[in-house]
């Protein structure tokens, strides 16, 4: 089995340097067969792609995409300086 | 004289399947605000079709824009076409440079670019060795010095700077500090805290804080979208009421 160590290093780079995602704010964790992502993004369709080159790049592992949803809300108080 | 609403946001990483998104946030901003800031990472890519939603997304508001460029804007090397779409839009967009916008009178001033990495005090990189690590400190050096020279340059009330890339660690905290030297540099801190400013605004550090303070006094706001989660956030300068 490949060490986990790089198989989240790769993944990650992956995110990182295809052009469906180049998405930098995503963290990679993988436990013997199980890759877990987490972070933020702004909609589902950008939650989907980044699992779909996770994938790629971790053939044969299970996948869990815990990724959230940012909810851009309307403006809140203003801070005063 | 009056006091001045500053909105402020960066990392909209806006692309084809956000069109339109944004937009619904920020209608009525004139309600709010006197001029909106945008700290970079305004696409995912850098991609002309992204430059052009991002442009169609922040042209026309009734208030000023003034906004920088991103690491991401750079990404696919057209940056400047970036800028010139965004620039034929209304859209004032600072490239190392100032400009002073008027509001009912007030001068405000803004300098200002995407900024570049190095780390902070301590814990940086140097000019020193290979080529590539020589450069990459050069890069930031000389930002930084521009940077001082707009500050100096700009006659107004008020001094903002706009930047991607982080002047402080204390926006950072949430982020691995790892990857701090790739995050920000002190470099655009001492920058500011050599000529003043009001406020430094910035992005980049999506998981890191709000709220922080160069060395010399001057508050720092990181508005990366995913850290303030509001479209916008309004920082009043100079006044007890907004």
């Amino acid at each position: 089995m490949e060490t986990p160590h790089y198989v989240a290093a790769r993944v990650q780079r992956a995110l990182a340097e295809d052009e469906r995602t180049t998405e930098l704010g995503i963290r990679v964790d993988v436990r013997g067969e199980e890759v877990y992502l987490r972070g933020q993004v702004s909609c589902d369709e950008r939650r989907h792609q980044i699992e779909n080159v996770a994938r790629e790049a971790a053939p044969g592992l299970r996948l869990h995409n815990e990724i959230t949803l940012v909810e851009v809300r309307e403006p809140g108080e203003e801070e005063h300086l | 004289m009056r006091e001045l609403r500053i909105a402020a946001v960066a990392d909209i990483h806006l692309g084809e399947d956000l069109r339109g998104h944004y937009r619904k946030k920020i209608e009525g901003i004139e309600r709010r605000a006197d001029v909106l800031l945008v700290g970079g990472d305004l696409t995912r890519h850098g991609t002309i079709p992204e430059g052009r939603v991002v442009a169609e997304e922040l042209s026309g508001l009734p208030i000023p824009v003034v906004a920088v460029l991103g690491n991401h804007d750079y990404h696919s090397d057209r940056n400047q076409e970036i800028i010139d779409l965004l620039r034929d839009a209304g859209i004032i967009v600072l490239d190392d440079e100032g400009a002073v916008v008027s509001i009912d009178g007030v001068r405000l001033g803004v300098a200002g670019g995407k900024g570049f990495g190095g780390g902070f005090a301590g814990k940086c990189a140097s000019e020193f060795g290979e080529p590539e690590t020589k450069a990459f400190v050069r890069h930031t050096k000389e930002i930084a010095e521009r940077w001082r020279r707009a500050l100096k340059d700009l006659d107004a009330d008020h001094k903002i700077v706009l930047s991607h890339y982080s002047p402080v660690k204390d926006t950072l905290m949430g982020e691995p500090p790892e990857i701090y030297p790739f995050l920000g540099s002190y470099m655009l801190a001492e920058a500011a805290d050599a000529e003043g400013a009001d406020l430094f605004i910035h992005g980049h550090a999506h998981a890191g804080t709000e709220k922080g303070v160069t060395p010399g006094g001057i508050r720092v706001r990181n508005v990366a979208l995913p850290v303030i989660k509001h479209a916008y956030t309004v920082y009043c300068l100079n006044g007890d009421h907004c």
